[in-house]
């Protein structure tokens, strides 16, 4: 028995080494201590030795080629760093530019001892696979280990002074140069230019023949291979063509410099801001933190007009058939009333005016403290959040219907009473309170005008929330405050008739065509089903709006019947649709609890943390998220989705990045349904392979 | 006067001559020979839709689409459907893996190709022309003649997956254009082996 084990692993070991003889590459695993103590540092370094002719590539292979990997199998107690990559060559052919190593290269590996490592040897196990090109290409591999003893000293070994050599052939941390990049011009909406400049900061330390820039690889981009010298005192001044393959420009470059003279060749790592077009030489510099976009994606309008808008609105509200006879008649009562002392009316008017505003200071506290609120809770108020849109739609045709009287709003009776009996009262009190009554009196027709100045200002800022409701404040309370200055403008004043009902109908068809602007505005962000179903989840709730104010409201005999027909309706419908047109994800908001609610509930999770300024998280959500494969990956597992938005840097989403070691988004995590069961942190750049594989495990 | 005009109209042709293949663009014509000796213009297909695939069995990254039949099938899928797939090789004759005609023919039988041609471009010129960097480099030009995909086969840049699994990207393209959508993806980074030049 023992005989056969050991010829199968001997079998297994010739066939391995035959594999390993086919490639022209020979891989070692070296390490530049032979003994270490535990919280040592040692470097390791994989050789790859190429034959004659063959190559193999840098971490940016360029236009063709792979990157060479190393796969770490590591015993407890021992991490790797980062690879340090040697300063590559440029290969030919010239169409085609590829970076890589020729004859040799010592990819280099610090590998961290734990403090509480226990003395005695160890095996460093890796797996390296690399492509080998001559005229050929041929993906190759090995497994490589070495050994080293743990113990209370630290020896160097025989290896030491290869590991040091092609240390000192990776790029330095730049301290000589003063780097910066800019556009220089675009050629087209998909090429451009750019110039990267470097000027020494002490004359002439290094003999500048030759300059070049090699890049880090990109997805997004095709740095062309080709660089032109452009003169530059004391320094270098490079031109770049990059071609835009997907994504936005970048706005900033990183890479090496390569400098030669003096038949030495130096590496530089170069990270820079790239300083927009049309700028001079000299450096824009970018901010280093994140600017936040502004919250609305929507073109937004100058505050003057939304104001304007506000105050018109106002106006308007004078005269539909809620507030013109009731109100109206009161105001001129007092007005006329004291027409002996004109003095005292001016002052009634103005008092008039401080209720109507006060009241509609209130009413945007209101607002303000909800959006506030929302804000804790997540609620993403904005004009770019279909959700939020398809809510305002939904409003605005409600308003339509009502002004065409399909249904009322009634407000409750109690305050409307009670605000009545404190307005009859009679002098400045009663001014007074005869303006809060005319705001809360008005409701049935300004609370849909309201309501939709109140959507409109839930994606603004306080301070304009305010600015708004009191333009409308102002517009309701003008035309009395100019009529108790010049009561003899009372008879410009339309007299209440049937012509007011009339006038409120016809406001519906501008509001009607509100809502189809609003209404292109989801369908826009979505797709052709969902914004199918969405038209017909308007018609449903306008059918059951129908049935409500024509059998509930308005209706005597079978009112249950009726109401119970008309939340069906709205209801039915409603859910058919979001089953339906829920071809889009359906994110919700990211929270830590909504993580374990669903985990509890056996769901997979799907958690995106994302900003508006981060281009790879834009990036992956077109690409590798928001792609047909996945959204049918995600159905089919049955996964909850939650989106943590870091376009603001909350502090709680700041914590998690943190706990997964990130400095910042993106990150993508995938949990299992269990409770507890830690997540799979996919990569920064993701492939609808590797998250449909991430979920996948997940579910099983 | 006579000088300058003529620099001029030498610049000109020199730039059109150098007029690369650019996505949303006309794609630029080529007539080159097919390995049955039959001459293939790109101007003769205008009307149809039109899939340009650089091409060299032995590169790792060619051949993982071949291996499995993945490549041979979606060529099967997009002629039936009137698509014209053009395999075109621009190793260089002193790399040893050219293919004379003979070669080729046989390679042709031996992997079962369903393409529409293969292009016999040693000399490299409609590989230039293209920009095409590496094997496989996909090219995908609509009804119109206007280039609306440029780019890697799909999203997985290496010499091991499965093609099947993969996201094609030059299925996506076709699915697209011939539903009346617009290309989404209409430029990636090709992956794959340098290709062959002539020195």
């Amino acid at each position: 028995m023992r005989t056969l084990r050991t010829s199968l692993v001997l079998l297994g070991f010739l066939l391995w080494a035959s594999a390993a003889q086919a490639a022209h590459t020979q891989a070692q695993l070296v390490l530049a201590n032979t003994t270490a103590r535990p919280g040592d540092t040692v470097l390791a370094g994989v050789h790859l030795k190429m034959e004659s002719g063959w190559h193999t590539y840098w971490k940016n292979p360029g236009d063709a080629g792979m990157a060479t990997k190393i796969k770490w199998e590591l015993p407890p107690g021992v991490t790797n760093g980062d690879t340090e990559w040697p300063l590559p060559q440029k290969l030919p052919p010239e169409e085609v530019t590829t970076y890589g190593y020729e004859n040799e290269v010592v990819l280099l590996v610090p590998l961290k001892l734990a403090s509480d490592l226990k003395p005695g040897p160890l095996t460093l196990k890796a797996k390296v696979s690399w492509l080998e090109c001559k005229e050929q290409c041929i993906p190759a591999s090995a497994e490589v280990q070495a050994t080293l003893d743990v113990g209370n000293e630290t020896k160097t070994s025989p290896d030491a002074a290869l590991l040091n050599l092609w240390m000192s052939k990776t790029p330095q941390t730049n301290n000589l140069f003063s780097f910066h990049a800019r556009w220089e011009k675009s050629t087209d909406s998909d090429n451009r230019t750019l110039i990267i400049e470097g000027t020494q900061t002490a004359a002439d330390i290094i003999p500048i023949e030759k300059a070049d820039f090699f890049p880090d690889a990109s997805d997004q981009l095709d740095i062309q291979g080709a660089t032109e010298k452009v003169d530059s005192k004391n320094g270098f001044a490079l031109r770049k063509t990059i071609k835009k393959l997907s994504g936005d420009w970048p706005s900033r470059i990183s890479g090496v410099v390569v400098i030669e003279g003096n038949n030495q060749r130096w590496g530089f790592e170069l990270n820079e801001p790239i300083a927009s077009l049309g700028t001079s030489s000299t450096p824009a510099v970018a901010p280093e933190s994140p600017t936040p976009s502004s919250s609305s994606a929507q073109p937004t309008q100058p505050l003057w007009k939304m104001l304007l808008y506000a105050f018109v609105g106002g106006l308007i509200l004078n005269i539909m058939p809620c507030v013109l006879p009731v109100i109206a008649l009161k105001i001129l009562g007092f007005v006329g009333e004291a027409r002996n002392a004109p003095g005292r009316v001016r002052l009634l008017g103005l008092v008039y005016t401080l209720g109507v505003l006060l009241s509609f200071i209130a009413l945007a506290a209101i607002v303000i403290g909800i959006k506030s609120a929302g804000h804790r809770a997540g609620w993403g108020m904005q004009f770019g959040d279909p959700r939020f849109v398809a809510g305002l739609t939904i409003l605005v045709v409600l308003v339509a219907l009502n002004l065409f009287g399909v249904f009322e709003v009634n407000l409750g009776g109690r305050a409307m009473s009670a605000a009545g009996e404190l307005a009859s009262k009679h002098g400045f009190a009663g001014a007074f309170f005869n303006g809060v009554l005319a705001t809360i009196l008005a409701t049935p027709c300004t609370a849909p005008f309201l309501s939709i100045a109140l959507g409109f200002a839930f994606s603004q800022q306080a301070a304009i929330i305010l600015l708004i409701f009191l333009s409308v404040g102002v517009g309701l309370a003008l035309p009395y405050l100019v009529l108790s200055f010049q009561p003899s403008w009372l008879k410009w004043l339309p007299k209440p008739g049937a012509w007011m009902e009339k006038f409120k109908m016809f406001m519906g068809f501008p509001m009607l065509a509100t809502a189809i602007w609003l209404f292109t505005l989801v369908s826009g962000g979505t797709d052709k089903s969902t914004t199918l179903w969405f038209g017909l989840f308007l018609i449903a709730l306008a059918t059951g709006v129908w049935l409500w104010g024509e059998f509930v409201q308005r209706g005597s005999a079978r009112r249950g019947l009726a109401a119970t027909a008309s939340i069906t309706l709205i209801a039915g419908v409603g859910l058919y649709a979001l089953t339906r047109g829920s071809d889009q994800i359906q994110w919700q908001p990211w929270s830590q609890t909504a993580v374990a609610q669903a985990q509890a509930q056996g769901h997979p999770v799907l958690v995106d943390f994302t900003a508006d300024w981060c281009l790879t998280c834009q990036v992956n959500k077109k690409v590798a998220i928001e792609v047909p494969s996945v959204r049918a990956k995600l159905k089919q597992i049955g996964s909850v989705n939650l989106v943590g938005d870091y376009t603001r840097l909350p502090d709680n989403i700041t914590a998690e990045l943190n706990h997964y070691s990130r400095a910042g988004v993106p990150l993508v995590l995938v949990f299992p349904g269990k409770t507890d069961a830690a997540p799979e942190v996919l990569p920064e750049v993701l492939t609808p392979g590797v998250v449909i594989a991430a979920l996948d495990q997940a579910a099983k | 006067m006579k000088q300058m005009i003529a620099l001029l109209g030498a610049i000109a042709l020199a730039s059109s001559a150098f007029a690369a293949a650019e996505v949303g663009k006309p794609a630029p014509d080529f007539t080159g020979t097919d390995i049955n000796g039959k001459t293939v213009n790109l101007s003769d297909y205008k009307g149809k839709i039109v899939v340009l695939e650089s091409y060299n069995q032995d590169c790792p990254y060619c051949h993982n689409q071949f291996r499995s039949g993945a490549m041979q099938e979606l060529q099967k899928e997009m002629t039936a459907k009137g698509v014209v797939w053009l395999m075109v090789n621009s190793v260089n004759p002193h790399n040893s893996s050219h293919r004379t005609p003979e070669e080729a023919r046989a390679e042709w039988k031996d992997q079962k190709l369903n393409a529409t041609a293969w292009i016999d471009d040693s000399s490299g010129k409609i590989g230039h022309l293209y920009a095409m960097k590496t094997t496989p480099h996909m090219f995908v030009i609509d009804k119109n003649g206007v280039l609306v995909y440029d780019g890697a086969i799909d999203d997985q840049p290496d010499p091991d997956h499965n093609p099947r699994e993969a996201h094609n990207y030059v299925r996506a393209a076709i699915d697209q254009i011939t539903s009346g959508e617009k290309v989404t993806v209409s430029q990636t980074k090709p992956y794959g082996c340098a290709v062959k030049y002539g020195g």
